[in-house]
């Protein structure tokens, strides 16, 4: 090879003058005289703890500097991310379905005991793995999926606390798995049957006013897959020529589907093998092989044998989109999911949905583009592979690269509130004597959801806590930007959360004793050790949420040092105020409420 | 930006606020208050029932063939098979003040009791068959719209689309505001010193109030929470002021501005909702203690306080939302539905009564949206997505102890369903919405930036309201 022509003469002239130590050391491949090798790339630098804290806060329930320490060490910023999720996608799923079977042998001998009790179990397993768990990508997408394919123990599941901890357990062991697998298995699983009430689900019955349930049908349409319009690949909507959105789907269609999803019903208990359709029940009691944890059955005296309009669509095989009359019900579904599964949408709409739960709000087209094409073809030719997506959402450049110019006002995210929780316990050690994680009513009266308006399982409805298209008014409106996380950030619910990291800060601390056995209490100890030094102590509290001192604001910081000083350093008490100070103004900063 | 919007907010900015929806932009009108905000006090309250209440069960005819065409849609009595039809004998009479030409009678759903009295007294009206549309629609141009460009609202049958219809008017254009957030942008410069926003919501974040400029404020159902670590003197004060600073800093991201534009705001209205809400009366019906109030109760309670204290905040105008769920019964109507409208009845009737009790009925006007009305026919045990239905209002300045639009006749494929039993609505939302409008003080010239589709309809006031 020619350097001389790739570098030209006046590199080589300087190279020649500046770095003739560097050659001689390289050992003169080649014996070629007069011809100087280029000089070595400069190596990838390193990835640095701000960046390391953005991934983390994108992958994980929070970043720690332990866990930005190890992410550092597996190579230079070419390497270390992809080696990190190398590793994550290799670790088994951390389950909450356990706990909740260990909770009924305990609490079911007591008087008064009653099913909804098993929910707050559920949701302490859940505070354990994502503060403790090393599955932390796969607990991280499982918590994304979660707010897509959403079930909820506030309505029809209260009751039924082992199909709904199974539910997430299912979506943490498929997060990386294939998209059209877990629909199948969101589909037949009993707490979605329950839930959106495809479990029991009847055929029509001539000359009566009895006609399949459309719920289920609408919903893993509009919610788990297509959406309402057509969309582009990079998840823009299509219109037609009067510039209107196209729609996907019409009633004709729901009813559709909806005629394909009767049949359905809770397996056969254990103890009640030969079933009926009429006669089957939920088992209520964790004994083995129990339908509360296994795929709803179809009962075929229930199941509609006419043809089904199907979604219709460029590429679409079934012939005039209809499913043919006489198939079993077990055929009719898998027809049906093939048939949402391979619509040219749920590529676009999973990808922005996922990068939008993890990395930004406001992707570009382009980013979503990238994604949605990793789903439709994960470079071997597999559709819907989640693996893939999910590198593809955290590897781009666009969640890697320091946004610039106009990009980086709208780089990021809100945390949602729960997740600002869990970054905040993880950091900080958060922990209970007991050594349960989260339990009511210490921590949360109410209820989790009470204070952070969020809680494991607990949507109010099938639309999640907040909604993908939420802008509030003002500049993200009128920008036609959205910030979803914000639905939460009301007034009232700010005001719960930033009065909970008060009470965390001030009260409940390793300062602190006599605390109850299920009090969650952080570790403050290197605080209290730089408790005289505001300077050193508000850095400190810096490093372990933001990443860095660098990432206050020249606000946030004067004004939390200034308050810090307002208590002078000596007694406890002063001491645990000027450390409560320190923690409770970076925490409930706007720097710590934004994903970057 | 979309062009329309950018369009809005040049001229907003410009002083006068254009308006448009695809439309030809408006302005907005000067509105004669007497030139310096308003002299009496209004309040609407937006009851919403989310979910999609299933509101043939809740106002049902009871004369025969009524009743008859009605069971038989719904499949016979409820609990027995699929049948979803309220017993006849069990329905709670109305007595209309104009008696149906044709001789319909109605009923009110068994638990509603305390609604059946309000209206009865002439304090509530029903407004029949009402739901989204964006012109009158018959069925078969609801039939052809595909071929003949017939507008419809986009989505029908779909929760958040539908609840978003309801909340804001948008018909087929693309909107950022809700119609009491326009109603807000419209009478901002009219209210003075109002010390919180127009709009408050006792129950979240929702489109309903987003103005194209004005805010809404969201405090918990109990009232706003104060902050923890604040105080009026020393430390505890100088906490405070160092959180204000912050929170007023500049931030280079929208996300940041967001959010702590709401840690401003919570600080600020935090300390004049608490200032002014102690003074508030301990309702008879509506008791502080003593009585466990649903979580509805409770929404209510708050806004009885905050309207009996409204001249300590020098409000003279007042939009809350309060909700409750739970309505989506695909399921289970039989054992849920009396729960839910029996909550419904008993929590309406309690607010109408503490309301009494400070003299205020006149001036507050209480009524339901939600997302949809339901199928007449059944799934199994339980109704799907449809259309219009029926809705309550509830006040002093009610004409009540009427039935305002038309009530459909509840046959299935008849000239009202579009299948299944899915009612079209006969009158729309729009006009429902600038009916109350009106009556809070939106002029004319003005309705149609509230409710963007009422030129389209001939009647712009139903007339439920004085």
């Amino acid at each position: 090879m020619n350097h001389s022509t790739i570098l030209g003469s006046r590199w080589r002239l300087i190279l020649a003058g500046a770095t003739l130590a560097v050659l001689a050391a390289c050992g003169g491949g080649g014996g070629d005289t007069g011809v100087v090798p280029p000089p070595p790339p400069p190596p990838p630098p390193p990835v640095t703890k701000a960046e390391a804290f953005r991934f983390l806060n994108q992958a994980t329930f929070g970043a720690t500097e332990a866990e930005a320490t190890r992410l550092i060490a597996l190579g230079d910023s070419t390497n270390a991310y992809s080696r990190w999720i190398d590793a994550e996608v290799a670790k088994p799923a951390g389950t909450l379905l356990p706990q909740v079977e260990a909770a009924f042998a305990t609490l079911s001998t007591q008087p008064n005991f009653n099913l909804q009790q098993l929910n707050a179990p559920r949701v302490e397993k859940w505070f354990e793995n994502t503060l403790r768990g090393s599955d932390q990508l796969r607990q991280r997408v499982a918590f994304a999926l979660s707010e897509i394919l959403v079930v909820s123990q506030v309505g029809a599941l209260q009751n039924l606390p082992f199909a709904t901890a199974d539910f997430y357990d299912m979506l943490a062991r498929g997060a990386f798995g294939n998209y059209r697998q877990l629909l199948e298995d969101v589909t037949l699983h009993p707490a979605m049957g329950v839930y959106l009430s495809m479990l029991g689900n009847q055929r029509a019955v001539a000359g009566t006013n009895l006609r399949p349930d459309e719920n289920y049908a609408r919903e893993t349409m509009q919610l788990f897959s297509i959406g309402l319009v057509e969309l582009n690949v990079d998840g823009t909507v299509r219109r037609d020529t009067q510039n209107q959105p196209i729609p996907t789907y019409d009633q004709n269609i729901i009813e559709g589907f909806a005629r394909v999803f009767t049949g359905w019903k809770w397996a056969c208990p254990s103890t009640n093998p030969n079933c009926t359709f009429a006669n089957t029940r939920a088992q209520n009691t964790p004994v083995a092989n129990y339908n509360q944890i296994r795929p709803m059955q179809l009962y075929p005296d229930q199941h509609e044998t006419g043809t089904k309009l199907v979604l219709n669509y460029s590429g679409v095989t079934l012939p005039n989109a209809t499913i043919p009359a006489g198939q079993t019900g077990a055929q009719d579904l898998a027809a049906a999911l093939d048939n949402i599964f391979n619509h040219p949408n749920v590529g676009p709409f999973i990808a922005k949905q996922l990068i939008q739960k993890l990395v930004t709000s406001n992707p570009s087209p382009a980013y979503v583009q990238r994604v949605a094409e990793r789903f439709n073809n994960d470079g071997s030719g597999r559709r819907g592979n989640l693996e893939a997506v999910v590198r593809a959402v955290l590897l781009d450049a666009d969640a890697r690269s320091s946004p610039t110019g106009n990009a980086a006002a709208t780089a990021g995210k809100v945390k949602e509130s729960l997740l600002r929780l869990t970054q905040f316990w993880r950091a900080y050690d958060g922990r209970a004597a007991s050594g349960r994680y989260g339990a009511q009513p210490v921590n949360f009266p109410g209820g989790v959801s009470s204070i952070f308006g969020q809680g494991p399982g607990q949507s109010p409805s099938v639309f999640n806590f907040f909604s993908p298209s939420y802008a509030p008014p003002g500049e993200i409106a009128n920008g036609s930007f959205v910030a979803p996380e914000l639905q939460l950030a009301t007034e009232y619910l700010n005001t719960q959360v930033t009065n909970f990291f008060w009470t965390q800060a001030i009260n409940r601390t390793t300062a602190q004793t006599g605390l109850a056995a299920d009090t969650m209490f952080i570790d403050t100890r290197e605080e209290q050790a730089l408790v005289a030094d505001s300077e050193a102590l508000i850095n400190k509290v810096a490093e372990k949420l933001l990443g860095g001192a660098a990432q206050m604001s020249a606000t946030l910081k004067s004004e939390a040092k200034a308050q810090i000083d307002r208590t002078a350093a000596g007694t406890a008490g002063n001491n645990n105020t000027r450390v409560a100070d320190a923690i409770y103004f970076v925490v409930t900063s706007p720097e710590f409420a934004l994903q970057r | 930006m979309n062009r329309q919007r950018r369009r809005f907010l040049r001229a907003a900015a410009a002083g006068g606020l254009a308006y448009a929806f695809g439309r030809t932009p408006g302005t907005v009108h000067a509105q004669m208050s007497g030139g310096g905000g308003f002299s009496d006090y209004k309040a609407m309250v937006c009851l919403f029932l989310f979910g999609g209440n299933d509101s043939w069960n809740m106002v049902v005819p009871t004369s025969a063939a009524e009743y008859d065409a009605y069971s038989n849609a719904r499949g016979g009595p409820l609990g027995v098979g699929s049948g979803l039809a309220v017993p006849q004998a069990s329905l709670l009479p109305l007595t209309l003040q104009t008696p149906d030409p044709n001789g319909a009678t109605y009923g009110m759903h068994p638990s509603m009791g305390g609604v059946q009295e309000l209206f009865n007294a002439g304090r509530a009206a029903v407004v029949a068959n009402v739901g989204p549309l964006i012109r009158p629609t018959t069925k078969s141009q609801y039939q052809t719209a595909a071929t003949t460009g017939h507008a419809l609202p986009p989505q029908l049958f779909s929760h958040n689309d539908q609840q978003d219809q309801w909340h804001s008017l948008r018909g087929r254009a693309i909107v950022r505001s809700g119609w009491a957030g326009r109603v807000a942008d419209v009478l901002n410069s009219q209210l003075g010193a109002q010390q919180l926003p127009l709009n408050v919501s006792l129950s979240g974040q929702t489109f309903f109030q987003a103005g194209e400029v004005a805010t809404p404020y969201v405090m918990g159902a109990a009232g706003a929470n104060a902050f923890a670590g604040f105080g009026t003197g020393g430390t505890p004060l100088a906490r405070r002021t160092a959180f204000e600073a912050i929170a007023n800093a500049n931030y280079g991201t929208v996300y940041e501005r967001g959010y702590a534009s709401v840690q401003r705001r919570a600080v600020q209205y935090a300390d004049r909702v608490n200032g002014a809400i102690t003074a508030a009366r301990d309702f008879t019906a509506l008791p502080n203690a003593g009585v466990t109030l649903s979580p509805l109760a409770t929404q209510l309670r708050t806004v009885a306080k905050l309207i009996d204290v409204r001249s300590r905040l020098s409000m003279s105008r007042q939009i809350f939302f309060v909700s409750t769920g739970g309505f989506d019964t695909h399921d289970d109507l039989a054992a849920d539905q009396p729960g839910l409208l029996g909550n419904v009845s008993a929590s309406i009737k309690s607010f109408y009564d503490a309301l009494t009790e400070i003299g205020m009925e006149g001036s507050v006007t209480l009524f339901t949206q939600s997302d949809f009305g339901r199928t007449l026919t059944s799934n199994g045990d339980g109704s799907d997505h449809a259309w219009g239905g029926v809705q309550l209002v509830v006040g002093g300045a009610v004409r009540g102890q009427n039935l305002y639009g038309r009530y459909p006749l509840l046959t299935i494929n008849g000239p009202d369903d579009v299948g299944g039993g899915r009612m079209i609505p006969s009158v729309s939302s729009d006009q429902y919405a600038g009916t109350i409008a009106r009556w809070f003080g939106i002029n004319d010239a003005n309705l149609p930036l509230v409710a963007p589709s009422i030129g389209n309809f001939a009647q712009q006031d139903l007339g439920f309201l004085i």
